[in-house]
């Protein structure tokens, strides 16, 4: 049978705000994420995932890849500085128009993007930030969650390219464990019984997160 | 962190749960073990109206008291505890309603899991056997990472099982006036090793006119005319909503899936350029087989196909028509003619006696490698395994059954029994007013005598019939004695009412 693709975007901030133990929980995160879906028969079948990191620079360090053979490369920090978070927006585009695979005559596209970006601070290019930020809330995407990591991560930025915006109060291990093990299970959901009243329902966040919307 | 929380139950009885702060999270409910964990306590995680509230709660109520009675204290009753998973009590806590269920069977989990080699990258040993795993063509090919552990699998006689005990299932539902709405692998638990199946999730029922569904169903499930009038509000008299019929497409799409491990409806064809509305018309107003014998555009096309959805994904390799005449003509109905009419659709009751005739039909593959194992005889007079393609080698008796319409006149049942090295031949096979149901007493479930290929010639060896009579000799065949199958030999299987008369064709190759 034809299974579409349902390609995933993992955007994350490593700034060098991010080191020591808020890096080390997102890449225990990752592990549980990667992990949680290789238990899901529907995600096996499914989801292709690719990771963007931004600091001073923006990098794809895993392209659209199954999960089959998904290898989670060492998420690492610099020492110190920027969030180029604009930047990371304006590769995940380019990248996007090479990888997610749009319906064409007889051939089934891939089902629309998920974008999972998680930051603790702010965008530190913020006008290229804000000039693609247009293009990202026109982009056809299934669901952009933004999650604002510790106190000082800034939700109103983030607010600009999604309504939905979880904050997490603090980035250590067990806060950003939860908060991908939630990413799985949001993933997870197109496979769930489908109420009669409506669409596609974002599972509740674990307690810790609060959901600002 | 854990703490135990004590509540008492619509009934009156104490009811327990540990309280981990991290429950176990279905579609719509938060799921915790008692302390003992020989039951679980299923919240419904979203706040209700109080309306809705008081509508889930009578409804609930409802499913754990008089419908659970209605099936379970019934003749043959406790044959149900092993295929429904059923709510036994209603709870409250905290505005929260929620129900007391049995924990899932130890066979409903997951032993091996993955093959050997994966377990370096992922586990699934201890999950639940989701019957997703089964019906998706990777996880049996070894060319996919992830794919099962071949004793996970089993053999293709334990699907027919598989299929047999979820139709039986969903029969008695339905005779019970329940629909259950919310029919899918994701709510009907299966175990290839014993053959096992049971059906979970039951608090959705719904009953017709009285409470309405609160779900249209899980994808590759939902019925076309669900699918296709989503869109109008529920007071629509357009709207179709989850019932019996639409249950009846949900079993067949199942049945369809754990045999031939791939979905009718998904094929090729592209009805929109956008995948959500795709998805819609597909499952829906356009919904088409992929197997249509008149039009070919579903078909799948191989070179979209990932190649680890082979060989099951190429419909002319494996169509459905391996599955044999009585299924075969059941998939046309629920996928041909009754796609989009849904009264024409095959009931649960008639997916059962045609899995029961095919299990008649099954034949052991001669290839000891043959990953399938087993197959349904294709009514040829050369049979072959269409999964491995191995020839049948050897002399193959084919029993023809026969009934007594009237004194002296036998017709024709269009049953068959295939013979192998080993078979048991049952009570309901030998008298046509017995059918292997729930209602079989304990004596009815024990075979009445054997086949075997002994000295180059195959016999039936009689344990317990006492009228067994070979019709051409005109001898009695006592217990403890022999009857050898020879072409055209006719022998009488039992001189009560409703006995069972047999013609022996021998296939030679």
């Amino acid at each position: 049978m034809a299974s579409r693709r349902l390609p995933v975007y993992l955007l994350l901030d490593t700034s060098g705000s991010m080191k020591g133990e808020p890096i080390h929980a997102v890449n225990n995160g990752l592990q549980v994420l990667l992990s949680k879906l290789r238990q899901d028969p529907y995600a096996l079948e499914t989801v292709w995932i690719s990771l963007i990191t931004f600091d001073r620079e923006v990098k794809q360090i895993v392209p659209l890849t199954d999960l089959e053979s998904l290898l989670l490369p060492e998420v690492t920090t610099p020492d110190s500085g920027p969030t180029n978070m604009g930047a990371a927006l304006e590769l995940l585009l380019n990248v996007m128009r090479r990888e997610v695979k749009t319906g064409a005559g007889d051939d089934k596209g891939d089902w629309r993007p998920l974008l999972f970006l998680m930051t603790d601070g702010k965008p530190s290019d913020l006008a290229l930030f804000r000039s693609i930020v247009p293009k990202i809330r026109s982009y056809n995407f299934a669901m952009v969650v933004a999650c604002a990591a510790g106190a000082s991560a800034q939700d109103s930025f983030l607010k600009e390219i999604t309504d939905t915006v979880v904050h997490l109060d603090t980035a250590d291990s067990n806060t950003l464990t939860s908060f991908f093990k939630w990413v799985s299970a949001s993933i997870g959901t197109g496979n769930q019984s489908v109420t009669s009243t409506e669409q596609l329902v974002l599972p509740p966040p674990p307690d810790e997160i609060n959901m600002v919307i | 962190m854990a703490q135990t929380i004590t509540l008492k139950a619509h009934d009156g009885t104490q009811v327990q749960y540990v309280d981990t702060g991290d429950p176990m999270q279905g579609g719509l409910k938060d799921v915790y073990f008692s302390p003992d964990r020989s039951y679980v306590v299923a919240f419904f995680r979203d706040k209700m109206s109080s309306a809705d509230y008081s509508a889930t709660k009578e409804r609930l109520t409802t499913i754990v008291t008089t419908y659970r009675e209605r099936i379970f204290n019934q003749a043959g009753g406790d044959y149900w505890k092993d295929l429904f998973c059923w709510p036994t009590k209603v709870v409250e806590y905290n505005g929260k309603i929620g129900i007391v269920a049995p924990v899932y069977q130890k066979h409903f989990f997951f032993t091996y899991g993955y093959n050997a080699a994966a377990a370096q990258i992922a586990s699934i040993v201890g999950k639940e056997k989701e019957g997703k795993w089964f019906a998706a063509a990777q996880f049996r090919n070894p060319a996919f990472k992830l794919h099962l552990d071949k004793r996970e699998l089993s053999d293709w006689f334990k699907y027919v099982l598989i299929c047999l005990r979820i139709a039986r299932a969903v029969r008695r539902m339905h005779a019970a006036g329940l629909a259950h709405s919310d029919l899918s692998y994701k709510n009907v638990l299966i175990d290839p090793t014993t053959g096992n199946a049971a059906i979970i999730d039951i608090d959705g029922l719904v009953v017709p006119g009285k409470f309405p569904p609160d779900v249209i169903g899980t994808p590759d499930f939902i019925a076309p005319e669900v699918m296709a009038t989503k869109h109008l509000p529920k007071t629509d008299a357009g709207r179709k909503l989850p019932s019996i019929n639409t249950d009846r497409h949900a079993l067949a799409v199942m049945i369809y899936m754990y045999l031939l491990y791939r979905h009718p409806l998904r094929g090729g064809k592209v009805n929109d350029l956008d995948p959500q509305k795709d998805e819609e018309l597909s499952m829906g107003q356009k919904a088409l087989f992929v197997e249509h014998p008149t039009d070919a555009t579903n078909r799948p096309k191989l070179n979209q196909v990932k190649p680890t959805q082979l060989p099951w994904a190429d419909i002319t390799k494996i169509p459905y028509s391996i599955t044999g005449p009585y299924l075969k003509e059941l998939f046309e109905r629920a996928f041909i003619t009754g796609l989009h009419n849904p009264m024409q659709r095959p009931t649960a009751d008639e997916w059962e006696n045609a899995l029961i005739k095919t299990v008649d039909l099954m034949q052991p593959c001669q290839n000891v490698k043959c990953d399938q194992k087993w197959f349904v005889f294709d009514n040829s007079t050369r049979p072959k395994c269409p999964f491995c393609g191995t020839l049948y080698q050897g002399q193959l008796p084919i029993l023809n059954l026969y009934a007594q319409r009237s004194p002296g006149k036998w017709t024709e049942e269009k049953h068959r029994v295939m013979v192998y090295h080993n078979q048991y031949l049952y009570p309901w096979h030998i008298n046509r007013n017995i059918a292997p149901n729930e209602k079989l007493t304990p004596e009815q479930r024990k075979p009445v005598g054997y086949f075997v290929q002994h000295g180059g010639k195959w016999v039936l060896i009689n344990q317990t019939m006492n009228s067994l009579k070979d019709v051409d000799q005109n001898k009695i065949i006592g217990p403890n004695e022999m009857v050898e199958l020879t072409d055209g030999k006719k022998i009488l299987l039992s001189a009560d009412d409703g006995g069972r008369l047999v013609i022996v064709q021998l296939v030679t190759n």
